[in-house]
């Protein structure tokens, strides 16, 4: 436990020095807001019906972008060598990043999202609080495969490009259960199908987080 | 006789097709000082990355206080220095010590800090970002950062490169002050008159294979620098 801990706690400690990713988390994301909001002249129906997609998009490519920093610093004087030559076990490091990336992109989710919501005049009812266990558990299933891809990546010169060539694939189906179930809440009505697909994200989760804590040491080895 | 703290049997090492180790079998005795000689590509780096549990072997057999490296049960007992800081820019000294000191579950982790700040002469130094210190400085943290959890074995991989005259005399001191607490250090270097100065054994890699070993008693720096020119053949590097 108090490995996980270090590692978060030192995670956070030099993000709120830097502020570099979430910056750039936060230009990114207003960017595509703005974008989508003034460039497309869209009927309210129609951006009801993607704005599930946009917001997603947000979180996602700003989820990249916080990933690629949290990995960043790990590589720059050979950390990640550093931490595996410690006794910690190499699961607990796992948890330690993955845990520090994924508070890190619920915060700035839950900084986004009321921005959203201005930008876009939606609707808020009490169905609109499903939002938060949709964030959990898409960002958990982005955030648990990308933890042990950048650790991957970092072994290799093409770092990014091997990372998103790696993960896109891999996080399609939670992507676009995500953004389905957002739909729903957005639009104020639960369809039939929301339930199951909650039910299928949550079990993509566990299976993903599962296996990357357990592959961990190897992918840390040389 | 007490066991020897590194049994290395036979190592081979393969990266695809470039070989990096070709059979290489040597003892390191607990409380030796083991230098390890060789040109650009001899294979020292993966030596050690072997005997550090960081890199499997392809082929042979390696023993770490009687352990297989890669199980890990001797982490604790383990200090690795290379060209690599393992260091947080954006984090102050007192902060990347605290963390490796958590990480390593050092005990009176507050004191052991600053003792070890004191060591290396960066205890006025204690709360600034290592992004700002110069090379030389994040060298020293390296030390303190590595000696921290006090461990019995050092495998230093050219801990020089890049220091200053008065840094690598201060890096020599401790390393004599090390040896002298009966701590086993096994070092890699190129430079023939500092190795020759604190080792009390040796070894000259070549091609990835042993070509020499020894005890340095009675050796000059002459002597040693002759043998090793002979042993090495001249021209390009590695393979
Ligand atoms: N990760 C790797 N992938 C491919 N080849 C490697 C890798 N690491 C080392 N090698 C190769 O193995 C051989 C030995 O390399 P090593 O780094 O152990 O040499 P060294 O003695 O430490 O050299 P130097 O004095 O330059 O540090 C070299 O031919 C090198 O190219
Ligand atoms: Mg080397």
């Amino acid at each position: 436990m108090s490995v996980i801990w270090a590692i978060i706690r030192k995670d956070f400690q030099m993000e709120f020095r830097t502020k570099e990713s979430i910056t750039a988390m936060w230009i990114f994301s207003l960017l595509i807001f703005v974008i989508f909001n003034f460039t497309f002249e869209i009927s309210r129906l129609l951006l009801l019906q993607i704005s599930g997609g946009l917001l997603w998009v947000a979180f996602i490519f700003s989820g990249m972008l916080g990933l690629n920093r949290s990995f960043q610093v790990e590589k720059e004087n050979g950390n990640l060598r550093g931490l595996s030559l410690t006794p910690a076990d190499p699961g607990l490091i796992y948890f330690g990043k993955f845990l520090s990336t994924t508070f890190f992109m619920l915060i700035f989710e839950a900084l986004i999202f009321p921005l959203f919501i201005i930008f876009y005049d939606i609707q808020l009812s009490l169905v609109t609080l499903w939002i938060i266990p949709i964030s959990i558990l898409g960002t958990l299933g982005f955030t648990s495969l990308g933890t042990i891809l950048s650790a991957v990546a970092i072994h290799t010169k093409q770092q990014q490009i091997l990372l998103s060539l790696l993960l896109w694939p891999l996080i399609t189906p939670i992507i676009i259960w995500a953004v389905k179930t957002t739909g729903d809440v957005l639009s104020g009505e639960l369809s039939a199908a929301f339930q199951p697909v909650m039910v299928r994200m949550l079990v993509f989760d566990v299976i993903f987080t599962t296996i990357s804590y357990l592959l961990f040491e190897y992918v840390v080895q040389e | 006789m007490s066991q020897p703290v590194i049994v290395a049997e036979n190592l081979r090492k393969e990266f695809g097709r470039v070989v990096a180790l070709r059979g290489v079998s040597f003892q390191v005795e607990a409380g030796a000082f083991f230098t390890i000689f060789g040109r650009n590509g001899a294979g020292k780096s993966t030596l050690l990355s072997i005997i550090s549990g960081m890199a499997s072997a392809t082929d042979g057999n390696i023993r770490v206080f009687g352990e297989d490296p890669a199980e890990r049960t001797h982490r604790h007992k383990l200090s690795v220095i290379s060209h690599e800081s393992f260091l947080y820019d954006n984090l102050t000294a007192l902060e990347n010590l605290s963390f490796y000191g958590k990480l390593y579950q050092v005990a009176d982790l507050n004191d052991r800090m600053h003792d070890v700040l004191h060591q290396v002469g960066l205890h006025h130094r204690r709360f600034d970002l290592v992004r700002t210190f110069s090379r030389g400085m994040v060298q020293r943290l390296t030390i303190a950062r590595a000696i921290l959890h006090n461990p019995d074995l050092f495998l230093l991989d050219e801990p020089f490169t890049g220091l200053d005259q008065h840094a690598t005399e201060m890096l020599i001191g401790l390393m004599e002050a090390l040896k002298s607490q009966g701590k086993t250090i096994l070092l890699t270097t190129h430079d023939l008159q500092i190795g020759l100065r604190l080792s009390s054994r040796f070894m000259i890699l070549e091609r990835q294979r042993v070509v020499e070993t020894g005890s340095v008693e009675g050796l000059t720096e002459e002597m040693l620098r002759r043998k090793y020119f002979s042993l090495i053949s001249s021209g390009e590097a590695g393979q």
